[in-house]
């Protein structure tokens, strides 16, 4: 009986020194802690993954108005209007709206466009005061939608564009693997 | 224990710290031991289940994240084997080893949670910003992997949305090589810990025959020392090419079936999931990991229910589709739903004190129990 109640008495300070002795050694460590957001050595956005599924953003330079993203949004917070141009008979987009309070970042609508127009950026700093300003309204002004031309792009301002938006759209995995595995092993 | 005070009804939630979510506990006394503690459900309800027959099979993937936001990844392959047996579709041998590495990183960090949430519910604050840290660190990887922390919305009908990208592999093998030292660390800091063994063991003992019959499922039923795992007992994806053990509650520190044996089954899963992402990472293959699935996927009239082993042991999906691109019904049955049904049961004549102990270690996660 004796031996017991002295054993659990060692037993209890023994592995409790053990626990001391985990917490002490983190004295010296590395701390891992990062003081978001006033003593960060660079910005977090610019830290984050090319995957990393912020805010939504579109480069209505080269959207085609296919309503790709419309149609796979599961809450419906795109909406986008295109019509007919009667003289040019060319596509006009006359809004491009996202409600960023309604999207849950799901990266459904960035999946299928063909161009990488609509991408996630690396933003995740959006609060605002009103619902109204959580609604990202893209076009000013009704523009014509980009039409992809036969053979590499030309326009020397779209160029860029169009590579970062394709490099966004290659992340993705192809249905069948049409595209060989980004990992060789 | 003849002597009997009048009855005290007590409140519990539901925004006790403690409570893991928006749980609610009515919980009636003697003292300070309790005659019942009542659950009281529903809180978290936003009626999963419903959503999915209006958003179709594609737009349902990211909300089965939200019906277990802490391994979300089960849910994301549970919704996806579902549709995969109803389509007849078949995953590529990459997409299941991406999937399976995946799952295994978010049932380490699952279980990190637990643990963690473990030791800060009965007081010890220091390991719970340890197990942070560590699951932190998986968030890392699965972030580059899938762009995010906790809704993943990773795994799509037919496999995966992102390939590995490249070099994630070696620094997931890093990761593990580091992970397997601090696993030993934080058992030194608080597993076998007096207090903390004595402030768990003999607490909420289960004995096999209630689990049984109560329909507790994963690490609350292992711990009870009965080998039960759907990884094992009936394989789904790739886990039959792995070599892994399923670890059970042996009763070393009290009773069979207490709060200790079910804490040290998650532990020790932890090593076993590590154990299993090592093989995935070596063995993986080459190839698509996507199967081509139309955008508007309608699966023949039927019904399917499938099994997967997610984090909180045995979660079913139940699908019945109508020939139409909206699933018919959809059915979740969670581990977490279960084991509340228990509470009830165990908590006769336990201290109140314990009663959080107890919710800990049967780790129910609250959108789990109501989705």
């Amino acid at each position: 009986m004796a031996n017991s109640y002295f054993g659990n008495i060692k037993d209890a300070v023994t592995t409790i020194f053990e626990g001391l002795a985990v917490t002490a050694s983190h004295l010296i460590r590395k701390p891992y802690t990062v003081q978001y957001p006033d003593r960060v050595p660079v910005r977090v956005q610019d830290t984050l993954p090319f995957r990393y599924r912020g805010i939504l953003e579109v480069d209505l330079d080269i959207c085609t108005g296919c309503l790709a993203c419309e149609r796979a949004c599961p809450i419906d917070c795109i909406v986008i209007v295109v019509e007919k141009d009667k003289q040019t008979r060319q596509m006009l987009i006359s809004q491009f709206d996202i409600d960023i309070a309604k999207c849950m970042y799901c990266g459904l609508c960035s999946e299928p466009c063909p161009t990488g127009a609509i991408h996630h950026t690396t933003e995740f700093e959006g609060a605002d005061f009103s619902l109204e300003s959580m609604i990202r309204r893209f076009v000013p002004e009704p523009i014509y939608a980009y039409k992809p031309s036969k053979g590499p792009e030309t326009d020397p301002r779209i160029i860029p564009i169009l590579n970062r938006g394709m490099r966004y759209v290659n992340e993705f995995a192809q249905p069948g693997g049409e595209k060989p595995a980004a990992e060789e092993a | 224990m003849s002597l009997r005070t009048e009855e005290m009804t007590l409140n519990m939630g539901p925004q006790h710290p403690s409570t893991h979510g928006v749980l609610r506990f009515v919980i009636k006394a003697d003292g300070e031991v309790m005659r019942e503690a009542i659950p009281d459900v529903g809180y978290l309800h936003r009626s999963i289940e419903k959503i999915a027959e209006k958003v179709g099979y594609h737009g349902f993937m990211p909300y089965t994240d939200r019906v277990d936001y802490v391994c979300a990844m089960f849910t994301n392959q549970g919704w996806g084997m579902a549709c995969e047996r109803l389509g007849g579709i078949e995953v590529p041998k990459r997409g299941e080893y991406c999937r399976v590495i995946a799952a295994e990183f978010n049932r380490i960090a699952s279980h990190l949670l637990s643990v963690g949430t473990m030791g800060m519910d009965i007081g010890a604050m220091t390991p719970f910003t340890h197990a942070i840290r560590e699951r932190e660190m998986i968030n890392d990887l699965i972030e580059e992997l899938c762009g995010a922390r906790l809704t993943f919305n990773y795994m799509r009908i037919g496999g995966v949305a992102w390939d590995l990208p490249p070099g994630w592999r070696e620094k997931a093998l890093a990761y593990l090589d580091h992970f397997d030292p601090i696993w030993e660390e934080y058992n030194a800091l608080i597993s076998y810990n007096k207090i903390y063994v004595e402030r768990l063991a003999n607490v909420g003992v289960i004995n096999l025959q209630d689990a049984i019959d109560y329909n507790l499922v994963g690490p609350n039923l292992r711990g009870c020392g009965f080998k039960w795992d759907i990884r094992k007992d009936i394989p789904y994806s790739v886990y039959p090419e792995f070599d892994f053990e399923v670890p059970v509650g042996t009763g070393e520190f009290g009773t069979l079936g207490d709060a200790m044996d079910r804490y040290m089954v998650r532990i020790r899963e932890m090593r076993e999931s590590s154990k299993i992402l090592r093989q995935a990472l070596k063995q993986i293959p080459d190839g698509p990991v996507l199967a081509k699935v139309p955008r508007n996927f309608k699966p023949k009239a039927g019904e399917c229910q499938v099994r997967v082993e997610s984090a909180r042991g045995d979660m079913g999906w139940y699908v019945v589709s109508d020939g139409s691109a909206y699933p018919w019904r959809v059915h979740v049955r969670t581990g977490s739903f279960a084991a509340m049904g228990m509470i009830n049961k165990l908590s006769r004549g336990l201290m109140i004190a314990d009663l959080v102990t107890l919710i800990a270690s049967l780790d129910v996660i609250a959108p789990e129990i109501d989705r």
